[in-house]
């Protein structure tokens, strides 16, 4: 009978294993099925084993990469005011945008005849790349040698929730599972106590769109990003219940797997040796987790270096937290930090509350860099910094001054794990409206990421529905000029 | 290839294309005389000179193999039909026609053709422009035929009358279902499995048909039913249950995306929970599965619909609601009207349909452009909101508008007849109406810090460093007159957020008290405090009466928020309670502003004093000058505000009014109580509906009308064009192929874990092939020949010897049928995420039965929202509310209950016909520790621990209430040491018992016991096979 669907195949190495176990009849003591046999579910070519969904798992090919720390600036921030330098914008500051620019577009809330709008931010040029950086991101420059800045984004898409949904699933449309997913499913994690893929929050409201960002679509549930809270129970459920300590949370999970090994040598079913070692990981995390979020270890330059303090949750101890998660293997990072829609009201203006998010990031990013190359772990670490789309050239007159969606060309940077820094890819036309050299589409980029991870984005598969979906839906080119 | 091509005026041709095609043999070849006369002198000719061409180029892509873009140009028929984009040619235009436009290339409305290979040469190019100007003459043809796109595959075959197939083992089927399946395995070798023992199957059938575990009761009974159709009556008295209708209720509401959000970021509420209640009792009454169809899809068109029918069509209304700023609502509708295909695809024809939005289906025989027409057939739609008063409020609600028109009537009564009383009220005044205000002249000074400006008028504008709260003191020589009132106006200013004449974000403000005092001259006067009499208000806001700014109370005070806007003057008059005669002194005034909220403060204000006494101060401005004009110089606008201002005070009207006002709140609570619910109705201008070029919505191809795909069977139409109503009855006419198959298959599914075609979602040629037909259509007929009856269909599948085989693994059947395709045994199954929780609040004894009603909200852990956009209301029931079924949680599409969620219930977004069955550590987790889940072991140990009977009788108890079954002699020991050593060791921390022990158990004494108990539910609820149906 041949196997059909990816589930399928991998319900036939686990029937494998279900007849060697029936065969051999294994004593009950030693529940590690998965190492008797040699698994061949651990490479991302094959589909992963069900009872250990998250085992590590060779990738397609020799990867760059092993893990992904990704920044999403929620919003969209504007790639005007911090990279993308344009002096005839200035020139034309205050006129009407020619209407071959804007002839049947449409925009979230301005109009086709919107005027053209100069930034008030002054550039220089920063590092050996000479690479050109407003000074909203002082720290950014003194790392900039190590960072690939995009300057020719473009996506599909110009609503927060869709678009954000594009940027992590390919598609902008709701079920289809999102990166973190996506690299989970391909090769696994490297933590054994930890989730795969952890997600982290920060700034006034959560991120537009919710859960289907970190979802995992039509892949099973294991996949799915675990959001990581900040306060003293960073997953839920992760506290024991009142008047339970360590000790008899520990009776309690032996007392369970016991009658559970029980079941287990009765109808012989390995679902039941998975659910002996889900709980035995659930213990783990209940330690693990803590330890994890607990900033007091670091080192007082550590922590002024981030701008991190322990028990004040923000970006900088998000930072400081992901370095720390995928130290401990984890694969997938991603910290959403809000509010960078800066449509011009009272509180999302160009002006200060754009200090305030760059303030907020700025630092603490460039700090990422630098710790994980100290600790020589940039060269295998991707970081990605960037929003669901950037800005109009165009001004968008509310209370205060601000710009609308912009999804024709903006900005995002990328460093470490394979990503040849010091340099910039991709320019705008004049107006910072289009780009024009080196299009980076978002299905671009997502091929490119895991390419350095050492996956094809054209094998890496799901079948679903009658079709084979894919994270670049059906199109990405990994971006050979972002590779080192 | 193409048909004998003959010849046919153009105009016929266009008027008759393609349907009456039989029309053109009998035409002529006539070329047109209306083309340009420049090229007129050489007639190109079709087949001469332009078939050529077309085949060169043209046929690899749009001919019989291929219709690219859904342009075939092989047929004269096709040809003039155009595709996708629309009509290829317009007669006697080139310029204007895509196919010149696609050649020539160029163009933004029309990629270049050919797409690769070589150009048309420019000769080539300008021959077909010449043929187009000149009238695309073209020999007629008939369409080729729908047969074309005949299909042999499987599922668009009918279905077949299979007999059951002839097996050796004689004494095991009990239904022809058995000898389909037993014919399979023999053919493979193999044998089925025995029959599970009886408190499994107990078991099994209450968590199948009900999603409940079995009472220790239910269990006892059958296994002491002897008779032999224990296991028959069985079923039927759990199909009669009301939880049955819950149960498969909620597997149907998975298909129809249900939630109770709105979807997308905002995600905000939605009412439509009348609908679920709708699917929760259609099953209960066994509502025959074509009119369940029916009543879904177009219960609204139905001859006389009842209201529960027009509730039905909340099927389609479960779609998502993008409510962000900045979206275009037409794409989000068309978003739906996808969704709605996408969704009737799953659901009933097991169709990828949505794989055809865009481009012609990879792999079904569906064109894009019969994705349109059937996006056509859901286009016509409205959205509106329906009410649904219970008998009561229907009764109550009209009685109220009547009382409130009678009322309105007899106050237009008395407003017709007030002249003698106006008359009356006006004398009071004569005299009386020019003696002014005089503006206080002040210094005023903040508490907080905060700076004034004084205006030209004599107002205060306040600036500087606003603060939270503040006093502000004025200080004023006494006038040279007697006081006997003072008269705050509240002024708006530009500057101000919704321009005042308060601070706060709305223009509110809080005058919380209002003291003044008076001193007399020279050092060592001492300060008198003014006593105050009536006080009076233009406007007061709810909860804000001005008598509140002189109660001595800082918390209350005065406040101008609705009903009311802001941005408008207001005024308050304070009376003293005995006038103010002394001239030479100092008045001082003390505004204290101490609302809880911060900037709730005087934004402009003046203030005035009076010597003037009585109602007339209370004038307004222009009422008092109109009042000052001799009555027969009046204008008519100052007749009109001295009527209103009577009015105010009228004392045949004044009771009256009060009473219309009490009547129209308790109409506007009484609406606001009646529950809506979400329904589709059909519009009577319908809507044009084209094909969306590449899917997206802004770019319009040929216009298409409703219609079904032609591999399928035709659709039969009441008017011009099939209507919902008749796509619904298209559905499940028994000649459909698909609809009854892709029924039985989720049914059998969902009792195997695997439906006989596994890909349940998928009957195109993409997905799996039936492991086995011949019972697959055995079924799909017997449930038509059951009218469509779902509970037949249960009772035929579960009194199966193939549903009541045992699930424990067996090495033979392992090794040969490794995905248990074949059916040698029942399957172990991990209980849905609902079901884990019923099966908890039941087994401990904590479980409210109530049926259907609004969404319920059970505890849930903190810190839920901290990823969601906006914080969503959880308003935690303390009540029975606490303990309903999982189906009845509110479910929030952005941030769905995260036990739902961790144990892999749908987000709603999409439809959902098959859930995976996740085994995580974050589900060990949520058993383990989640404040709910253990708040139901310390509900079941109390009920435990109430029980009159020894701890061996008590832990056996607590085992079969949660598993159905005696435990093993292991089992059992183990369970009771570890009681055992709980017991000891929270005797020896009683703190800690104090803690665990269930809050409603004893106070002292036997905490460590209550302790213990907690804990031995604890380990039950959290065992494997707890939330495994066996």
């Amino acid at each position: 009978m041949q196997p059909t669907t990816p589930h399928d195949r991998s319900r036939l190495l686990d029937a494998t294993r279900r007849h060697f176990f029936a065969k051999c009849g294994v004593g009950l003591g030693s529940i590690a099925l998965g190492s008797l046999l040699a698994d061949e579910s651990l490479a991302a070519s094959n589909p992963p084993s069900l009872r250990d969904p998250l085992a590590p798992r060779a990738p397609h090919f020799a990867a760059r990469a092993k893990r992904v720390i990704f920044l999403f600036m929620a919003g969209g921030p504007s790639q005007l005011e911090l990279f993308d330098f344009k002096p005839k914008l200035q020139e034309l500051d205050g006129q009407v945008i020619p209407p071959s620019y804007t002839k049947n577009k449409r925009f979230a809330f301005i109009k086709g005849d919107a005027k053209l709008m100069g930034t008030r931010r002054k550039f220089t040029r920063h590092g050996q790349s000479g690479a050109e950086l407003s000074d909203l991101l002082p720290h950014l420059a003194t790392v900039v040698d190590d960072v690939c800045i995009v300057k020719s984004m473009v996506t599909d898409v110009f609503n927060h929730g869709p678009a954000k949904l594009f940027v992590n699933t390919g598609s902008s449309r709701f079920g289809l599972p999102s990166m973190g997913a996506w690299l989970t499913y391909g090769i696994g994690s490297e933590s054994r106590d930890l989730p795969g893929f952890v997600v982290l929050q920060s700034g006034p409201r959560g991120p537009r769109g919710g859960n289907p960002l970190w979802g995992s679509g039509f892949l099973p549930t294991a996949y799915q990003g675990v959001p990581l809270l900040s306060g003293p129970e960073p997953i839920l459920n992760l506290a024991n219940p009142p008047g339970i300590d360590r000790t008899r949370q520990a009776e309690f999970f032996s007392t369970v797997g016991r009658l559970n090994a029980q079941r287990l040598a009765a109808v012989g079913d390995p679902e039941i040796a998975t659910r002996i070692s889900a709980y035995e990981m659930a213990y783990r995390m209940q330690t693990s987790a803590p330890e994890l979020i607990d900033l007091s270890g670091e080192t007082a330059r550590t922590l002024n270096s981030y701008g991190a303090e322990p028990g004040k949750p923000s970006f900088a101890n998000n930072c400081l937290l992901a370095r720390r998660l995928v130290e401990r293997g984890v694969r997938f990072v991603q910290l959403y930090h809000t509010d960078w829609d800066h449509h011009g009201n009272t509180d999302t203006h160009l002006g200060k509350p754009l200090d305030d998010r760059c303030k907020e990031v700025d630092q603490p990013a460039a700090a990422l860099i630098k710790d994980l190359k100290e600790r020589g772990m940039l060269d295998d670490t991707i970081v990605v910094w960037g929003g669901e789309f950037g800005r109009t050239p165009m001004g968008e007159p509310r209370d205060l001054v601000g710009r609308d969606h912009h999804v024709d060309g903006y900005t995002m940077w990328l460093a470490g794990g394979g990503i040849r820094g010091g340099q910039t890819i991709g320019t705008t036309d004049e107006l910072g409206y289009y780009a024009v050299d080196d299009r980076v589409h978002v299905h671009d980029l997502q091929a490119t990421i895991l390419h350095l991870l050492g996956l094809d984005h054209l094998k890496l598969t799901y079948r679903f529905q009658g079709r084979d979906f894919r994270l670049t839906d059906v199109a990405g080119n990994v971006v050979q000029k972002m590779l080192a | 290839m193409i048909p004998a091509f003959q010849t046919s005026p153009r105009s016929t041709a266009r008027a008759l294309a393609p349907k009456t095609a039989a029309a053109f043999y009998v035409a002529a070849w006539i070329v047109l005389a209306s083309v340009s006369p420049a090229r007129a002198e050489e007639p190109v000719d079709f087949a001469r000179d332009i078939r050529p061409i077309l085949v060169a180029h043209c046929f690899e892509c749009h001919a019989a193999a291929k219709q690219e873009s859904g342009l075939r140009l092989d047929s004269a028929a096709t040809l003039l039909a155009g595709g996708n984009s629309g009509p290829a040619l317009v007669v006697g235009k080139a310029a204007e026609s895509l196919l010149i436009k696609a050649v020539r290339g160029g163009d933004d409305e029309i990629s270049k053709m050919p797409p690769k290979g070589k150009p048309l040469e420019p000769a080539q190019i300008d021959l077909l422009a010449r043929w187009i100007d000149q009238g695309a003459a073209l020999p007629a043809d008939s369409p080729p035929s729908a047969g074309d796109r005949l299909s042999d595959h499987w599922s668009f075959q009918p279905i077949a009358a299979a007999n059951p197939p002839v097996v050796e083992r004689r004494d095991w089927p009990r239904s022809p279902i058995d000898a389909f399946i037993l014919g399979r395995l023999e053919a493979a070798g193999l044998q089925p499995s025995t029959e599970a023992d009886k408190a499994t199957l107990i078991r099994r059938l209450s968590l199948d048909l009900l999603g409940l575990p079995p009472t220790i009761d239910d269990v006892d009974r059958f296994l002491s039913d002897t008779g032999d159709d224990a296991y028959e009556r069985l079923v039927d008295r759990l199909l009669a249950s009301p939880h049955y209708g819950e149960r498969w209720g909620r597997h149907w509401l998975d298909v129809a995306r249900y939630a109770d959000s709105n979807g997308y970021t905002i995600d905000g509420g939605r009412s439509i929970w009348k609908y679920r209640d709708w699917v929760i009792n259609a099953l209960n009454r066994d509502l025959p599965f074509d009119q369940f169809t029916i009543e879904q899809l177009a219960g609204d068109l139905l001859d006389g619909a009842d209201t529960d029918q027009i509730i039905a069509t909340g099927f389609h209304r479960n779609t998502l609601v993008n409510e962000e700023g900045g979206t275009d609502p037409e794409q989000f509708r068309v978003e739906a009207v996808v969704d709605r295909v996408s969704t009737t695809g799953g659901a009933f024809l097991g169709l990828t349909l949505g794989c055809a939005r865009c481009h012609d289906h990879k792999y079904d025989p569906i064109s894009q452009r019969e994705f349109y027409q059937l996006f056509a057939v859901f286009n016509n739609a409205d959205e509106p909101t329906l009410s649904v008063p219970t008998d009561q409020q229907a009764k109550e609600l009209p009685a109220l508008v009547a009382e409130i028109e009678q009322s309105e009537k007899r106050l237009a009564e008395v407003d017709a007849n007030l002249g003698s009383r106006q008359a009356a009220w006006e004398a009071k005044f004569a005299g009386r109406v020019d003696r002014p205000w005089t503006v206080l002249d002040a210094t005023i000074q903040s508490a907080e810090g905060a700076t004034f400006t004084k205006l030209d008028d004599g107002s205060h504008l306040t600036g500087g460093t606003i603060p939270k709260n503040d006093a502000y003191t004025l200080t004023a020589a006494l006038p040279n007159h007697a006081i006997t009132a003072l008269r705050l106006e509240m002024l708006p200013h530009e500057s101000f957020p919704k321009q005042g004449p308060g601070l706060a974000k709305n223009g509110n403000f809080v005058l919380s008290e209002i003291a003044a005092s008076v001193a007399a001259s020279g050092p060592a006067a001492g300060e008198t405090r003014l006593a105050w009499g009536e006080v009076w208000a233009d406007h007061s806001g709810e909860g804000g009466a001005v008598a509140l700014a002189i109660d001595g109370d800082l918390k209350t005070g005065w406040n101008i928020s609705a009903p009311g806007n802001a941005n408008v003057p207001r005024t308050a008059i304070f009376y003293l309670r005995e006038p103010l005669t002394a001239t030479d002194g100092k008045l001082t005034l003390v505004l204290e502003q101490r609302y809880n909220r911060p900037h709730y403060l005087l934004g402009r204000f003046r203030i005035s004093v009076t010597s003037a006494e009585g109602d007339v101060l209370k004038l307004p401005t222009e009422v008092r000058e109109a009042l000052a004009v001799p009555a027969d110089k009046r204008t008519d606008a100052q007749k009109n505000a001295i009527r209103l201002e009577y009015q105010k005070y009228d004392p045949e009207r004044l009771p009256l009014a009060t009473r219309i006002a009490e009547l129209e709140n308790s109409r506007k609570q009484m609406a606001a109580k009646i529950t809506t619910t979400l329904v589709v109705r059909e519009r009577k201008e319908p809507r044009s509906t084209h094909i969306h070029l590449r899917g997206d919505f802004l770019h319009a191809g040929a216009p298409v009308t409703p219609g079904v795909p032609a591999i399928l069977p035709p659709i039969a139409a009441r008017g011009a064009h099939p209507d919902r109503l008749d796509f619904a009855r298209w559905l499940v006419d028994p000649r459909n192929p698909l609809t009854s198959r892709v029924t039985v298959n989720r049914l059998w599914q969902h009792y195997f874990g695997q439906g006989l075609v596994v890909t349940e979602n998928d009957f195109g040629l993409q997905g799996d092939r039936p492991s086995h037909p011949e019972l697959l259509d055995w079924l799909a007929r017997q449930l038509m020949a059951d009218g469509w009856s779902m509970k037949s269909l249960h009772r035929r599948i579960v009194t199966s010897a193939t549903y009541r085989q045992s699930s424990a693994m067996r090495a033979d059947l392992t090794a040969a049928d490794p995905y248990n395709k074949l059916l040698g045994r029942q399957q172990r199954l991990r209980l849905e995420a609902e079901t884990i929780r019923d099966s908890a609040l039941a087994s401990s004894g904590l479980l409210s039965d109530e049926l259907g009603g609004p969404g319920v909200y059970p505890p849930q852990p903190e810190g839920i929202y901290r990823f969601t956009q906006q914080v969503k209301f959880w308003g935690e029931n303390k009540d029975a509310d606490r303990f309903r079924r999982g189906m009845y949680t509110y479910f929030w599409r952005s941030s769905p209950y995260p036990f739902l969620k961790t144990f892999d219930a749908p987000d709603a977004n999409v439809a959902c016909t098959r859930r995976p069955r996740s085994n995580t550590p974050l589900q060990a987790l949520t058993m383990a520790n989640d404040r709910a889940f253990y708040e139901i072991a310390q509900g079941f140990a109390t009920e435990l621990c109430a029980a009159q009977v020894d701890d061996t009788q008590r832990l056996r108890t607590a085992f079969r209430r949660c598993l159905a079954r005696e435990p093993s002699n292991d089992e059992y020991a183990s369970l009771a040491e570890y009681l055992d050593s709980q017991r000891a060791r929270f005797e020896s921390a009683p703190e800690d018992a104090a803690l665990v022990a269930p809050r409603s158990g004893p106070a002292t004494g036997d905490r460590a016991r209550a302790a213990a108990w907690t804990m031995v539910a604890r380990v039950l609820l959290n065992l494997d096979e707890f939330i495994t149906r066996e």
